[in-house]
């Protein structure tokens, strides 16, 4: 009984990890990753968006629309509240404790990418 | 306390970290679905970490420890359960990560998932769970019947895998308070580290009692019982208590130096130990013909089959079968010498008589033994095991407490009867010879 359902979990394990890599291998590439393209935002443009509502912020040079973000973060939104409308690479690189993010969450931001910072 | 509780007890404990973190949960866990997966991933690693490491402090096999839980073979079982939750729990953590993180995009469940460049927080997880299924997989069938003692060898992979599970939990932690993460996992880890230094080194060391092999008795063509004299202090043991043997004898052809469980089937009270072995694998068979002289190591006692005493007050049905007589030898041998009245009925389940070990020597114990009745199952003529055949043989027998020990089978079909007799649940005690 108990080796059965272990066997079923682990082929279970194994059929799912397959599958997300399968998908990520077949699906479009999501995000154009070409910089270049995006339009330059400056510190002031920035400050304008600095609520939970509309908040933006500049990490490592690139500027990210984080306001649909912000309800799928795991801490209470207050934590990113000060870090909207500024230069949050610190905040990133420090989370908590002092601790820098996880690749998963780097990678993610991608996906909020909106422009480049100029200082 | 009951050893059910007691076993109740270590699940409570082990599962308290995960208590902790649901007590602790945050509007946001719950504020959307996403939210949810990646508490509940969260959760699963931090209960399986937990699990883990409580089936590790478990494995510390101090004599007299496991009594409370009902005697080591239970504790191994709880051990086993403890296991297979983490096992459960680990497989799902990182796969609720991933599916929490795909709410954002494909990429981010990716890079949730697997590992880049040196990401030794990932890294470290995915070893951890590697070796997980390594080492646990084939106590689960998973590539078929395993080998014992190459699964024994194996099992040593939990040391790792605990190690890179650790590491990778205080990378990523942040469900709890960082000082309860802190205290709480390097709590459990140093309890886990003391229990595995006391097994590999200090009961290696300390633990082992030297004993001489004295004579060597055949009662039957596959079995022998050893006689030994210790060298060094005496083991002071319980009528169905089991020790770990280790022959050192260089002769042997298969097992030597290798740890195997046999129960003590002298009586307490006698100088010097018997045990008695059935051939049932290569060391089993080799130690048939271990040389007289030769020294061993015992370490033990563990086990707590039968309670502390015995009277007529409370009486007692025993069902053997085949080996799974020494326990029952042993006690009916303290009894002899004790020599107090009791009630209890042997019900011993062989294949024929001429596979019925000792039978003389309980034929004798029924005779000189106030209270004491035996019964031969043969199963060639009696068939299986069933109630009638207890019941008939055995006065008031629901008032009994059932004491089982037998190869897998008969301990199931024997529980079923006493099950079908109406002796409660908590009057069943079995012994299992079996620990995988
Ligand atoms: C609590 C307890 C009490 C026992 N008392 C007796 C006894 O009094 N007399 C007796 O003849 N036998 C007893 N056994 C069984 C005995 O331990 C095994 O038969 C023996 O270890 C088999 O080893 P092998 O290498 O000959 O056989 P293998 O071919 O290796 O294995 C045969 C079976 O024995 C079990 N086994 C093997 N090695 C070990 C080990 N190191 N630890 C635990 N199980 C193992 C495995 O489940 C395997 O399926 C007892 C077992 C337990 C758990
Ligand atoms: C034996 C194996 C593993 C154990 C014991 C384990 C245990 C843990 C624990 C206790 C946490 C911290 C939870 C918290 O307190 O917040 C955690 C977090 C995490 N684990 Fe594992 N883990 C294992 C394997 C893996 C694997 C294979 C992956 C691969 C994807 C993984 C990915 C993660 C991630 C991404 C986090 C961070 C979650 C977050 O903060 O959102 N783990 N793990």
């Amino acid at each position: 009984m108990i080796q059965k359902l272990t066997f079923a979990a682990f082929v279970a394990f194994w059929a799912s990890v397959a599958t997300v890599l399968a998908l990520s291998a077949l699906a479009p590439d999501s995000v154009a990753s070409d910089t270049d393209a995006l339009p330059e935002i400056d510190a002031e443009t920035l400050a304008g968006h600095a609520s939970l509502d509309d908040c933006w912020m500049a990490i490592e040079g690139k500027v990210y629309d984080f306001t649909d973000y912000i309800p799928k973060h795991p801490t209470p939104p207050s934590i990113m509240a000060p870090w909207c409308g500024r230069e949050a690479t610190e905040g990133m690189r420090t989370k908590g404790y002092g601790r820098d993010h996880s690749p998963a969450a780097w990678a993610m931001m991608d996906d909020y990418l909106i422009g480049t910072y100029v200082d | 306390m009951t050893p059910l509780q007691a076993r109740s007890l270590i699940w409570v404990l082990a599962l308290l970290p995960a208590i902790v973190a649901v007590v602790m949960l945050r509007e946001s866990d719950l504020a959307s679905p996403e939210a949810v997966l990646n508490y509940l991933g969260r959760l699963t690693g931090i209960a399986g970490l937990a699990l883990m490491l409580a089936a590790a402090i478990l494995s510390c096999r101090v004599p007299g420890f496991d009594r409370p839980f009902g005697g080591l073979t239970k504790l191994w079982w709880t051990h086993h359960q403890l296991a297979t939750a983490a096992f459960l729990l680990l497989l799902a953590h990182p796969i609720l990560l991933t599916l929490a993180a795909a709410s954002v995009s494909l990429d981010a469940a990716v890079a949730t998932l697997l590992p880049s460049g040196l990401d030794w927080a990932l890294w470290t997880g995915w070893g951890a769970l590697l070796l997980l299924m390594l080492f646990l997989g084939p106590g689960y069938r998973f590539f078929g019947e395993p080998d014992y003692q190459r699964w024994k060898r194996l099992h040593r992979l939990a040391a790792p895998a605990v190690v890179l599970a650790l590491i990778h939990t205080l990378y990523l932690a942040r469900t709890l308070p960082w000082l309860w993460e802190a205290v709480l996992w390097l709590g459990l880890a140093a309890l886990a580290v003391v229990s595995i230094l006391y097994r590999f080194s200090w009961s290696r060391r300390f633990g082992r009692r030297p004993y001489r092999v004295a004579r060597v008795v055949r009662p039957a063509n596959n079995v022998v019982e050893l006689e030994l004299e210790a060298e060094g202090p005496a083991l002071t043991y319980e009528a169905g208590q089991f020790v770990y043997l280790t022959p050192r004898d260089p002769s042997l052809v298969a097992g030597r130096g290798e740890e195997h469980p046999y129960t003590l089937s002298s009586a307490p009270g006698e100088t010097g130990l018997r045990i008695a072995i059935k051939a049932l694998g290569d060391a089993s068979r080799a130690i048939q013909d271990i040389a007289e002289g030769s020294r061993v190591q015992v370490e033990g006692p563990y086990g707590g089959f039968f309670p502390q005493r015995s009277s007529p007050d409370a009486p007692e049905l025993w069902i053997a079968g085949g080996i799974g007589i020494t326990p029952f030898l042993a006690r009916a041998r303290h009894l002899a010498e004790v020599g107090e009245p009791v009630d209890i009925v042997l019900i011993f389940c062989v294949q024929d008589e001429a596979r019925a070990l000792w039978l003389d020597e309980f034929r004798e114990l029924a005779t000189t033994l106030p209270g004491f009745s035996l019964h031969m199952h043969y199963f060639y003529e009696n068939g299986p095991l069933d109630s009638t055949f207890v019941g008939e043989r055995c006065p008031n027998v629901e008032t009994r407490t059932a004491y089982i020990c037998g190869p897998g089978p008969l301990l199931g079909l024997a529980q079923k009867v006493a099950h079908e007799l109406n002796i409660p649940r908590s009057r069943i005690v079995t012994e299992e010879f079996d620990l995988l």
